[in-house]
């Protein structure tokens, strides 16, 4: 082979893959080769081998079977490669898979990208099932740049932790060459120990197409030491769209998850404080005196030295478990509300006050009473189920536009009227089920002119919000039993509207990928989220009015800073569409539940998932915590109420950093009679409402 | 390469009016229809979703055409599955069945029922974190599946704590029917109500999670109420009628309630009134175990036994009382003929004996004492009785044979004479007939002295035993209930039983244990036990 040729063949090929840097090192090569006449002992035109190598690039450049020669050839050697790496390498093979697909597509070879699909799918179905299917239409070049999806994905860098033996390993098997490593900043010491492996390989199988994809689709954080364990799959799961460094940031933002400075259990915590030294108790005065010269240097500080400030509190606790709650509130830093948040009139203040004395205690070994609202001859056309605080009132919102609403305390006096002698008039509410009169037993409100998907109750029960397909949200008041006002901002259906925990405000999330505040006041949002890639198909406020949480089809959750609108946390981890969200009273937690039926939970400083919570077979509609966050209540299509015992686990987490082994208990699981849990809802005394529509087929 | 093939593009293009359509633009369409089609649908998924439901219909379909503001496709209904049918003549092509429907009919069908409106009901669906049993939660049986899911879990090697179910819930009905029955059991267990009561306890389905309670209402009511007869006997009555009930799995509980029943057996006192008539009660126990030995004796091998010890130890113990006695007699009887063969009958001679002098006027003059012991020996008496009269059941088949085919056995059976079961021959019938009928004439002088009787009979037997004779004449039938009708005709036999006892050797030929028994019998209780023997034997004997 003439050498100038082969010279001339590697420079311009280095210069049609824009690789100039490695261009001009050969050019300088060979400028001092043709000084210095030839001296150069590792002489790559010389070699046989590498001569060999470089011309297959020319030959088979675009050939559509490479692909998936190489990609058998790459699945093959990691599947049999050793234990304990097979599993970092198995995270490399999927993007390499779908880039290999979308790459076909790109270059036109539809028929070939399908065989290609069809043959190596069933390896990451178990994983990627929703981008698979969503992938599985890309059939035209054209198609790849219309959907965001593919675009998002050929636009960013996959980031995969690996290992640094295994990142040795995946590219000697390669048969990695001079500009790979060059580019790779990481391996310049590896560079010129592996040529002799490089040289070695070189005579094997020459994968190039999938050194190319890795290359460029991949970016390695190679990790010093022996491959780690299952514990970061959730990082490496999701591709989303946005860069995962700018992710990464995002967690970085400090997040105020306290209570508010004035909230009720505070002031609770005051009047019990006060009748319980009545009872003369001098230890417990101590003890408040105690956590009061605490909270002022606690409210400063964040993170991880309140973690351990609670850790030691809650050995004490274990003490005096009856003061456990109290303790557990009143270690949570404080926050100064963003919002002007409307005031309280004292009447509801006293009420709730004294449901908050009344409280049942729920932990593990005291589970909450369930009352269960059926929906009964919905015809399928029950969309959303709200329940209002304190059970009286229960909403659904129907397929045919309508939103209805019962007054579950006026269907008990019915029951008694009509039907018994009055002996249970002690007993108001849950016990009677009565047929109902011959009149309508609910509050129709129409108005929507689509599909209503969600509503919500405001705390005091006198609105109720309303999202519909028709793009608006509606106020209406229980107490007129009329529509106020229509909220019309977004472009496309609204899945979800939520009340402020305290009134006033509002958020709503819809198919636009955005969420949005407002205010009771103002027929235009005060904030748009943006920035989820797909729908936005729940919202949740946190609990100190501060933050929203959205969950979206984009496989993510975002926390959102109401004042600024900005995105403080991403979490990323599930696998398919989030449905549900639920935020821990003492705010330091958030659950979320998908579409699989998996629920997470999260720690809303670190943004980390605390845990998987694994158990339910279907859609997870909804989740509560209890009053007191020691329950957490989840509702799903699979026909169950489930329990799950949310202390043991936090507790788990903050002594003994264990990954894998601090899964949430389930305490127990409630089956309801073939009926679909669409709504739960804790009451202040930490009653349990459930709601569901009674579905015969299955 | 697409799963929409061109000709249906082609197809569809002639649908709307495009005649001139080129293949390429066919292929070209047929990828970009297909990723169409695919994004409609995961938008009709995500509306799926948001209206709670898990099937997809074409409300949803619509409601994604919609979000891409297409016009939906109109006219399909989300009642049923859409029905395709197939092409006459083309293998692959369907069309959808779409009935042509006149207006007219339309107008003129009546209206049909408005649905019903939708309404809520509520329940509790747990209290404190247990679900009550009430219709509307889901039944017990579906509780119980969702442990495999934690078994499940388990695979998975997580740390699951697995709770054995410790509380056991009544709903409150049943709470309230056990407290009726109890509360008519121990207070008005005579009234009409509490036979009503009974008869729901026999029959009812939905008791069985009363069963527990009701062995355990028996068990305390029947250690604390001995000395009330008439709640006793209300309660042997709630086990019968438990017992009796199809739909209840009362084995579980049997060893708890079998100590209570065989108290009401075999106590010395039962009611503390002379007029209890606390006889009849251990009559009524003795059935009640018998009837329970019977249905769980295959599951509880050792049942049996053990009562049949526990009675055998009553009645040979002389300590104890004669009341006592006799229910201990009374439960051997009632568990079969084969236990009072095996059990009572060995030790019958030397009991007698004991029992002999509480008989007697001048021996015992304690009236009451007396009247036990007489009750003992006629239980004793009963019992034998009716051991005998099993024994001599065995043969009724060969009664009912037809006369010829017995004579056609007759060589067989000659040489097989001396086995047991062996057909009888009817060669002796004649003589046996004349015997009977000459029967009375000669058992006229032996009225006197049955005592010696007996032993020349004994002696006879064995002796006789080789002519095979056999009591039962194939002309006569058996009747089926021996007792009412060897009863009535116990006048009968009373007066003829000395006569009888002469001939009696010669009827037990055939069978040497059945003979020796009656023999010993009779040398036990006289004549009493002739009124066992069947009525086509006395008629015999005649």
């Amino acid at each position: 082979m003439d050498e100038l040729q082969v010279v001339e063949f590697v420079a311009t090929y280095l210069k049609k893959k824009g690789f100039s840097e490695a261009e001009n090192a050969l050019q300088a090569e060979i400028q001092r080769n043709k000084s210095s006449n030839n001296t150069n002992p590792i002489d790559i035109l010389n070699d046989p081998e590498l001569s060999k190598f470089f011309r297959t690039f020319s030959e088979s450049e675009d050939g559509p079977a490479r692909y998936q020669d190489e990609y058998s050839k790459l699945r093959s050697w990691t599947y049999s490669s050793l234990d304990l790496y097979k599993h970092e390498l198995l995270h490399v093979l999927y993007p390499v898979f779908i880039h290999c697909f979308m790459d076909l597509v790109a270059k036109g070879h539809i028929q070939e990208a399908r065989t290609f699909f069809n043959n190596f799918r069933e390896d990451h179905e178990m994983m990627h099932l929703r981008d698979l299917q969503k992938l599985e239409g890309v059939l035209s070049p054209s198609h790849l740049e219309e959907m965001e999806f593919a675009h998002s994905l050929r636009h960013s860098k996959v980031n995969i932790k690996i290992c640094q033996v295994l990142y040795l390993f995946l590219f000697t098997s390669l048969h990695q060459n001079t500009y790979i490593v060059k580019k790779s900043n990481h391996c310049q010491s590896f560079y010129q120990y592996s040529y002799e492996l490089l040289l070695q390989y070189l005579h094997k199988t020459q994968s190039t197409k999938m050194l190319g994809i890795i290359n460029e689709r991949i970016n390695f954080q190679v990790s010093p030491g022996q491959p780690s364990s299952i514990s970061d799959d959730a990082e490496i799961v999701t591709l989303i769209g946005s860069n995962q460094d700018a992710a990464n940031q995002i967690n970085q933002k400090e997040v105020h998850w306290g209570l508010l400075e004035d909230s009720l259990e505070n002031r609770l915590e005051k009047t019990g404080l006060i009748s319980d030294s009545e009872k003369a108790e001098g230890e417990n005065k101590e003890a408040e005196i105690d956590e009061n010269k605490k909270r002022p240097v606690e409210g400063g500080k964040q993170g991880a030295s309140i973690k351990k400030l609670k850790k030691d509190k809650a050995i004490n606790a274990t003490a005096k478990t009856s003061r456990l709650e109290a303790n557990t509130v009143s270690t949570a830093p404080r926050v100064k509300p963003d919002l002007a948040l409307p005031v309280m009139p004292t009447e509801v203040e006293q009420s709730i006050l004294e449901d908050l004395r009344n409280r049942v205690h729920l932990s593990s070994a005291a589970l909450p009473s369930v009352s269960f609202y059926t929906f009964i001859n919905t015809h399928n056309g029950l969309n959303c189920a709200s329940i209002s605080q304190d059970g009286s009132l229960v909403a659904g919102g129907f397929s045919d536009s309508s939103l209805k609403v019962w007054d579950m305390a006026k269907l008990g006096q019915q029951a008694v009227s009509s039907g018994l002698q009055g002996e249970n008039d002690t007993t108001p509410r849950e016990d009677i089920i009565g047929p109902n009169g011959r009149k309508r037993s609910y509050t129709l409100y129409q108005g929507h002119s689509g599909p209503v998907y969600s509503a919500s109750f405001s705390p005091l029960g006198d609105f109720i919000l309303s999202s519909s397909a028709d793009t608006t949200i509606r106020l209406w008041s229980t107490k007129l039993n009329a529509n106020l006002v229509c909220y019309k901002g977004h472009n496309y259906p609204v899945w979800d509207v939520q009340f402020n925990p305290q009134g006033h405000y509002f958020a709503s999330s819809s198919h636009d990928r955005t969420a949005r505040i407002w205010s009771m006041d103002r027929i235009q949002p005060l904030r748009i989220m943006a920035g989820h890639l797909s729908d936005v198909d729940c919202v949740r406020w946190h609990i100190n009015c501060n933050y929203i949480a959205t969950g979206s089809s984009d496989k993510t959750v975002r926390l959102w800073d109401v004042s600024s609108g900005e995105c403080v946390r991403i979490f990323i981890g599930h696998r398919s569409m989030i449905l549900s969200l639920a935020m821990s009273p003492d705010g330091r937690y958030m659950a979320s539940g998908d579409e699989d039926g998996t629920i997470m939970m999260w720690d809303l400083a670190s943004g980390r998932c605390v845990t998987p919570l694994m158990g339910h077979t279907s859609c997870v509609w909804t989740l509560a915590y209890s009053c007191e966050g020691s329950l957490l209540a989840s509702g799903s299509a699979d026909c169950t109420v489930k329990l799950w015992d949310v202390t043991t686990s936090t507790k788990v987490l903050k002594t003994e950093e264990k990954s894998g082994t601090n899964r949430l208990r389930s305490l127990k699981t409630l089956p309801t009679k073939s009926t679909p849990v669409y709504s739960l809802q804790f009451s202040r005394r930490n009653l349990l409402f459930a709601a569901g529509a009674l579905s015969k087929t299955s | 390469m697409s799963i929409v093939p061109k000709e249906t593009v082609e197809v569809i293009a002639q649908s709307i009016g495009i005649s001139n359509f080129s293949t390429d633009a066919a292929l070209a369409l047929a990828p970009d229809v297909e990723y169409r089609i695919r994004e409609i649908m995961q938008e009709a998924i995500k509306c799926m979703r948001h209206s709670r439901r898990t099937t997809l219909t074409t409300d949803d379909v619509d409601e994604a055409l919609k979000l891409r503001n297409v016009e939906p496709v109109y006219g399909f209904a989300s009642g049923g599955p859409l029905r395709f049918r197939r092409a006459i003549g083309y293998r692959d092509l369907f069309y959808l069945d779409d009935k042509d429907v006149e207006f007219k009919d339309v107008i003129e069908a009546p209206l049909p029922r408005a649905p019903l409106d939708t309404s809520i009901v509520c329940h509790w669906l747990a209290i404190e974190g247990v679900q009550p049993v009430i219709p509307e939660n889901a039944p017990v049986q579906a509780i119980a599946a969702p442990s495999n899911g934690t078994n499940n879990e388990q695979k998975d090697g997580l740390p699951v704590e697995i709770k054995l179910p410790v509380k056991h819930i009544l709903s409150r009905e049943l709470q309230l029917y056990f407290d009726k029955i109890t509360e008519l059991a121990v207070s008005r267990s005579d009234s009409v109500l509490f036979k009503q009561a009974l008869v729901s306890l026999a029959t009812d389905s939905g008791l069985h999670p009363l069963v527990p309670y009701f062995t355990y209402f028996v068990a305390d009511e029947v250690s604390r109420g001995l000395n009330n007869y008439s709640l006793l006997f209300a309660l042997m009555r709630v086990v019968w009628n438990l017992l009796q009930n199809p739909h209840i799995q009362i084995e579980p509980y049997l060893h708890q309630l079998m100590p209570s029943v065989v108290t009401c057996l075999v106590a010395k006192r039962l009611g503390n009134r002379l007029a209890d008539n606390h006889w009849e009660l251990r009559d009524f126990t003795a059935k009640l175990v018998a009837a329970i030995c019977k249905r769980y004796g295959h599951v509880y091998n050792t049942l049996q036994t053990r009562l049949t010890k526990t009675l055998l130890n009553a009645l040979l113990d002389p300590k104890r009382a004669l009341t006592q006695h006799y229910g201990a007699v009374q439960g051997l009887a009632a568990l079969g003929p084969n236990v009072v063969r095996l059990l009572l009958l060995p030790n019958l001679g030397p009991y007698l004996s004991l029992l002999e002098p509480e008989m007697l006027l001048e021996k015992q003059k304690n009236e009451v004492k007396r009247h036990e012991a007489w009750r003992v020996y006629g239980a004793l008496l009963q019992a034998a009785g009716q051991c005998i009269y099993d024994r001599l059941k065995i043969f009724p088949p060969l009664s009912s044979l037809p006369a010829r085919s017995v004579w056609k056995t007759n060589g067989i059976v000659a040489t097989l004479s001396n086995k047991r079961k062996t057909s009888m021959d009817l060669e002796e019938q004649p003589p046996l007939k004349k015997i009977a009928t000459d029967g009375p004439v000669d058992a006229v002088s032996t009225s006197s002295m049955p005592t010696p009787m007996e032993e020349d009979a004994t002696a006879a037997t064995p002796l006789d035993n080789s002519d095979a004779d056999h009591p039962s004449p194939s002309s006569v039938q058996i009747p089926p209930d021996s007792g009412s009708e060897s009863r009535s005709k116990r006048d009968k036999g009373d007066s003829q039983a000395q006569k009888l006892s002469a001939i009696l050797p010669q009827v037990w030929k055939d069978d040497l244990n059945s003979g020796k028994l009656l023999v010993s019998l009779f040398e036990l209780f006289g004549e009493g036990i002739l009124s066992f023997i069947p009525a086509p034997e006395m008629s015999l004997f005649l």
